[in-house]
């Protein structure tokens, strides 16, 4: 069958045999996006979060037929070289990332709590970022998670002021 | 190491507990129970197959009374220390619906089903005798303020009441456990219990 | 524990040569660099403080670097980089020696068609020491070489010329390294040039942003679960979920008939079946009856009756002084560790193409030479055409040591003749993981006089580690007495007792247990320096000073008092219990690294809470202090997760859990909200770094939960056994 989803801002079609095929294999297999990753295939570690319509999605357990006419945002589209998204720009300035595989799951989990929660205290944090690292980057990524909210924050005037 | 005996003692603890609170004999042992008047036995029969069913893990599991939803057979804690939140959805970013969608998912053993949440907080039933249950549940304080109609409607069409029916598969591909009762017969007892004035036998 | 500098035999110029034409790019510089085995070494005296040289392959030609056109250096990695920053630190490495900016610097894994293959490993904590030298030394031959080049070029006096950011530049006139080597066929090559002197470095000692960063901050990088090939099918092999299973026959009939089956492979030894789709593969793999000669009725307690000090055989690692036996006042604790799984997120996975006859396999692996010669030797093929490319390693921990799953692949890749991908699923992974083994330790000792230790005894318990691993031979462990990687942090580091023995017993295990990071040191520390605890207790002793006073003076034993004192200061060490938090203190030498550790910790609804972990580590010269900061940060928190949650049960003859959650592991509300690392340098090479600062965890948090309610805790995962 024909799903048709906006994926990093661009409307793709995709022809998917089984409908019930998780959303993770469609963007890696299918639209080579290979950010997102595989790491439990049960929902339990969260490697491949990603955005639906801006709400976090562990997408290896959302089959590809709930994407349809959705905005679907991975890391790839999270934000750019030229236009970091503040989770990134954070994780850059906090040399948060080791082994890097998980990494992208709690990028995409942070960029959906900061559109939640703009300032997210620890408590916040401790809730919503329950992914799985197995390098042990929590303390780093704690420290990025609130840098990311300044930057966010800062963005936010900046861009008000240029209106 | 030699902690799995304790947990299986701890486990047997539980159910010995809960089967002392509950009070709970099986539907089988009301078979054979004499009684002169046959109305009052139907709601009581009705009465305690509905109870059998709403004692259940797969229903049990999502009214608790501590904020933190159950997991599995074994009722532990939702692993991942997910929680309410404000809404009975989880926390802001990290909610129910990160996870659990519409429907059953069978690749990855995730439950689904529509507006999957935590029954809401004053609907708590872990840890309450039937009776308590029962009488929350005809209290409009703590139903979500149901007429007996709309709680008849609530328990036998809602979809995610009858998901206890239709619980899918757990994480290792085995079918989840189901209430002792049927669904139709679920359906019948609730219906009849709140047909004979949805009395409680033991007030 | 001699601090032994390394020696490394000269470049051999025999083997350096130079060969142009890979692809567009300018040049590739090809040298060979030999180094005496360290299984030539005496091992087992100096393996508390083994700094394994780098082991190359001395048979074939390696390309290291290759200088491209746009005047930049590939330098082509024998070392994964699995997250330990090793990638950053040959860079910086390098660009010393090469001259060059950081980001002319492009670090990638050598395929093994390069011939740069590291024929051991990247583990052991071994990658920058191991480097340290020859590639320093490659660097600055390279750099020679290209200035030679220049100063013909150039006709300008090679002492003339010198190089900013590789441009060359002398009498008025520059040249890139790119146009210096352009169309070169005959290098000249140099001597090792002298290499600079420490206070010269630019980029070496610097906190410089990991050189992998960005690609990984946006998603780039490709690890093995990534890694493609053109037409590739998928496939996937039945594995047995009881554990000690082996393969009898396959029913595959009704596997036959499942949509997108391309083929079923029976072998001896496993069975596979090979589909269009991953999907497809695991339903069908699924439909294949397998009969398994398993065990049945193997549990928990089993395991921990056979894992017990008095089984199996043992071997005394160290001895001095008299043994004293069951005398009065002589204190005997026991300890335990469980099985412990490597749950590194991601799970093993490979794509094979087998061509006529070579080979092609991209894979993240640990070891890139065994990998290249199993899949030859099975498939029997020249290992010169088994084509090894490696990944990013999504977690290695040791788990990545054996990679056989790379010759099932080649073999259902033959069979099709097409490129198969097949990687494990979370259950596989967890039942079929090389498991951390669990111990059982018994360590007796008796106060003098004094108060201080008049004598001090470990024997301890250990499934295989290094025994019946694929990289050391049984016949080194048989030959040794005792499990080279169990043995790990199990001597005893207090040699200024008079008398002391460590013993090590070894048990086989019906499942495989192997390498998980840091080896027998998590468990071996967390018992002895919980033990020493309790001594200093028991003898009213502050555990700092109780410690200083038993290390003798050797200089690996001055560098462990040094990082002991600087976590006590740093720390603010305070035996006292303040607003509901304690402290613990614990430390260790690993692979020639003293660390000591001071945990902060506090009981909130009976569970153990770790608000803040101080570490002192003296790894020699950091070459990235950032870098090694992230390494001792991730310890702490790996090993936290290892010594509050994991645990493996075994269960009717299953190992379980078998996915995240159920097997409980440190997640971000865990992980301590404060940690300090202070960085020592007790010597003017790097040491290791990616595994030490796993020694004093689990005993640091069981002495700060000792001190705050009394109990002392002696078995993996820590739980209270009471309401504190």
């Amino acid at each position: 069958m024909e799903i048709s989803l906006t994926v990093n801002g661009i409307l793709k079609t995709v022809d998917i045999a089984d409908e019930n095929t998780p959303l993770l294999w469609v963007v890696r297999d299918t639209l080579d996006l290979k950010g997102t990753k595989f790491g439990c295939g049960k929902a339990a570690c969260g490697a491949c979060t990603l955005l639906v319509d801006d709400e976090a999605v562990r997408s290896c357990s959302y089959p590809v037929k709930f994407a349809e006419g959705k905005k679907v945002t991975t890391i790839e589209g999270l934000g750019d070289r030229e236009n970091p998204h503040p989770v990134q720009q954070a994780w850059i300035e906090e040399i948060v990332p080791q082994c890097g595989y998980c990494q992208p799951g709690f990028m995409m989990a942070t960029a959906a709590l900061l559109n939640k929660v703009p300032k997210p205290t620890d408590e916040d944090i401790d809730k919503n970022i329950i992914n799985v690292c197995r390098c042990g980057t929590y303390y780093r990524m704690r420290k990025a998670i609130h840098k990311a909210a300044e930057l966010q924050a800062e963005k936010v005037i900046n861009e008000s002021k240029e209106v | 190491m030699k902690q799995k005996p304790v947990y299986t003692f701890l486990i047997l603890m539980v159910i010995g507990v809960f089967l002392v609170f509950a009070g709970a004999p099986k539907i089988s042992d009301y078979e054979i129970v004499e009684v002169e008047n046959t109305v009052e036995v139907t709601s009581d029969d009705s009465y305690n197959k509905m109870m059998d069913v709403l004692t259940h893990q797969r229903c049990m599991n999502c009214h608790p009374s501590d904020h933190i939803p159950k997991q599995g057979d074994t009722s532990h804690p939702h692993h991942f220390g997910m929680a309410r939140g404000e809404d009975d959805h989880g926390f802001e970013a990290t909610s129910c619906n990160t996870c659990h969608q519409s429907e059953n998912n069978l690749n990855s053993g995730v439950p689904g089903a529509p507006h999957w949440a935590l029954a809401p907080a004053s609907m708590a039933w872990e840890g309450l005798t039937r009776e308590q249950i029962a009488e929350r549940l005809l209290d409009k304080s703590t139903n979500g303020n149901r007429s007996h109609q709309e709680l008849i409607e609530h328990m036998t069409e809602d979809d995610l009441v009858l998901w206890a029916w239709e619980p899918g598969v757990d994480a290792d591909g085995k079918p989840r456990t189901i209430p002792p009762v049927s669904k139709e017969d679920f359906k019948k007892a609730v219906e009849n219990w709140f047909a004979d004035g949805a009395i409680i036998p033991s007030k | 524990m001699a601090d032994k500098e390394k020696d490394s035999k000269k470049v051999s110029r025999r083997k350096f040569l130079v060969k142009g034409g890979l692809g567009t790019i300018g040049v590739v510089a090809i040298g060979a660099y030999l180094f005496r085995s360290p299984i030539r070494r005496q091992i087992l005296g100096v393996v508390n403080s083994l700094e394994a040289p780098y082991l190359d392959n001395i048979d074939q030609p390696m390309i290291w670097f290759e200088v491209t056109s746009d005047n930049n250096i590939l330098l082509h990695s024998p070392k994964m980089e699995m997250g330990q920053g090793t990638f950053t630190g040959i860079a910086q490495m390098a660009a010393e020696e090469l001259s060059v900016s950081m980001n002319q610097i492009q670090v990638v894994h050598a395929a093994s068609s390069t011939g740069n293959v590291d024929s051991f490993a990247t583990g052991g904590s071994t990658s920058i020491s191991g480097l340290w030298k020859p590639l320093r030394e490659l660097s600055a031959m390279l750099r020679v070489m290209l200035l030679k080049e220049a100063a013909l070029k150039m006709n300008v006096d090679i002492d003339q010329l010198s190089v900013v950011d590789g441009v060359i530049s002398g009498n008025g006139k520059t040249l890139t390294y790119a146009q210096a080597a352009e169309g070169v066929e005959n290098w000249e090559v140099p001597d090792v040039p002298v290499l600079k002197d420490a206070k010269d470095y630019k980029y070496i000692g610097q906190p410089i942003a990991r050189v992998d960063l960005d690609a990984k901050v946006y998603g780039d990088p490709i690890f093995g679960m990534d890694a493609e090939m053109p037409g590739m099918l998928y496939g996937a092999v039945v594995r047995a979920s009881k554990i000690g299973s082996t393969f009898i026959s396959a029913d595959t009939k009704a596997a036959e008939s499942m949509p997108g089956v391309v083929k079923i492979v029976v072998e001896d030894d496993f069975v596979g079946v090979v589909e269009n789709s991953m999907i497809e593969a695991e339903n069908a793999k699924d439909a294949i009856n397998v009969t398994w000669d398993s065990y049945d009725n193997l549990n928990t307690d089993a395991i921990v009756k056979m894992m017990t000090v008095g089984n199996g055989k043992s071997s005394v690692i160290q001895k001095n002084g008299d043994s004293f036996g069951d005398q009065d006042e002589v204190v005997t604790l026991e300890f335990r560790s469980p099985i412990g799984a490597h749950a590194q997120i991601e799970p093993n996975g490979v794509v094979a193409f087998v061509d006529g006859d070579t080979a092609t396999i991209k894979i993240s692996t640990q070891v890139v030479g065994l990998t290249r010669k199993e899949v030859a030797k099975r498939l029997d093929l020249d290992v010169e055409k088994v084509n090894v490319i490696p990944t990013y390693l999504g977690g290695g921990f040791g788990r990545r040591l054996h990679t056989p799953h790379a010759v099932q692949a080649a073999i259902m890749s033959k069979v099709v003749g097409k490129p198969v991908k097949y990687f494990f699923s979370r259950k596989e992974e967890f039942q079929h993981d090389m498991f951390r083994p669990p111990t059982h330790h018994v360590i007796k000792g008796k106060l003098n006089e004094e108060g201080y230790l008049a004598g001090l005894e470990h024997q301890f318990v250990s499934g295989d580690v290094a025994t019946d691993s694929a990289l050391i031979p049984n016949a080194l462990t048989n030959f040794l007495g005792a499990d080279v990687g169990a043995i790990r942090g199990g001597f005893i580091q207090y040699t200024a007792i008079p008398n002391f023995k460590a013993e090590c017993w070894h048990v086989e295990l019906p499942f495989a247990t192997s390498w998980w990071r840091s080896l027998g040191l998590l468990a071996n520390t967390f018992a002895m320096e919980s033990f020493i605890d309790e001594m200093a207790l028991k003898a009213n002793m502050n555990a700092v000073d109780f410690r200083l006073h038993q290390i003798a003076d050797e200089p690996i034993d001055i560098r462990l008092k040094n990082v002991i004192k600087a976590a006590a200061e740093k720390a603010n060490y305070s035996e006292e219990v303040k607003d509901g938090r304690a402290m613990g203190f614990a430390a260790s030498i690993d692979a020639n690294t003293p660390c000591a550790q001071v945990v902060e910790v506090s009981i909130v609804d009976n569970e153990i809470v770790v608000h803040k972990v101080t570490v002192a580590m003296d790894p020699g010269l950091a070459v990235n202090p950032d870098q090694i900061r992230a390494q001792c940060e991730g310890c702490v928190i790996m090993g936290m997760s290892a010594v509050l949650y994991e645990q493996m049960f075994v269960e009717d003859g299953e190992l379980t859990p078998t996915i995240y959650g159920p097997y409980q592991m440190a997640l971000m509300k865990n992980a301590p909200k404060e940690i300090d690392v202070v960085l020592l340098q007790g010597k003017d090479t790097p040491g290791a770094v990616g595994e030490p600062p796993l020694g004093p965890i689990g005993a640091a948090i069981a002495n700060a939960v000792r001190r705050l309610t009394g109990e002392r805790l002696t078995e993996l995962p820590l739980k209270l056994s009471k309401k504190a």
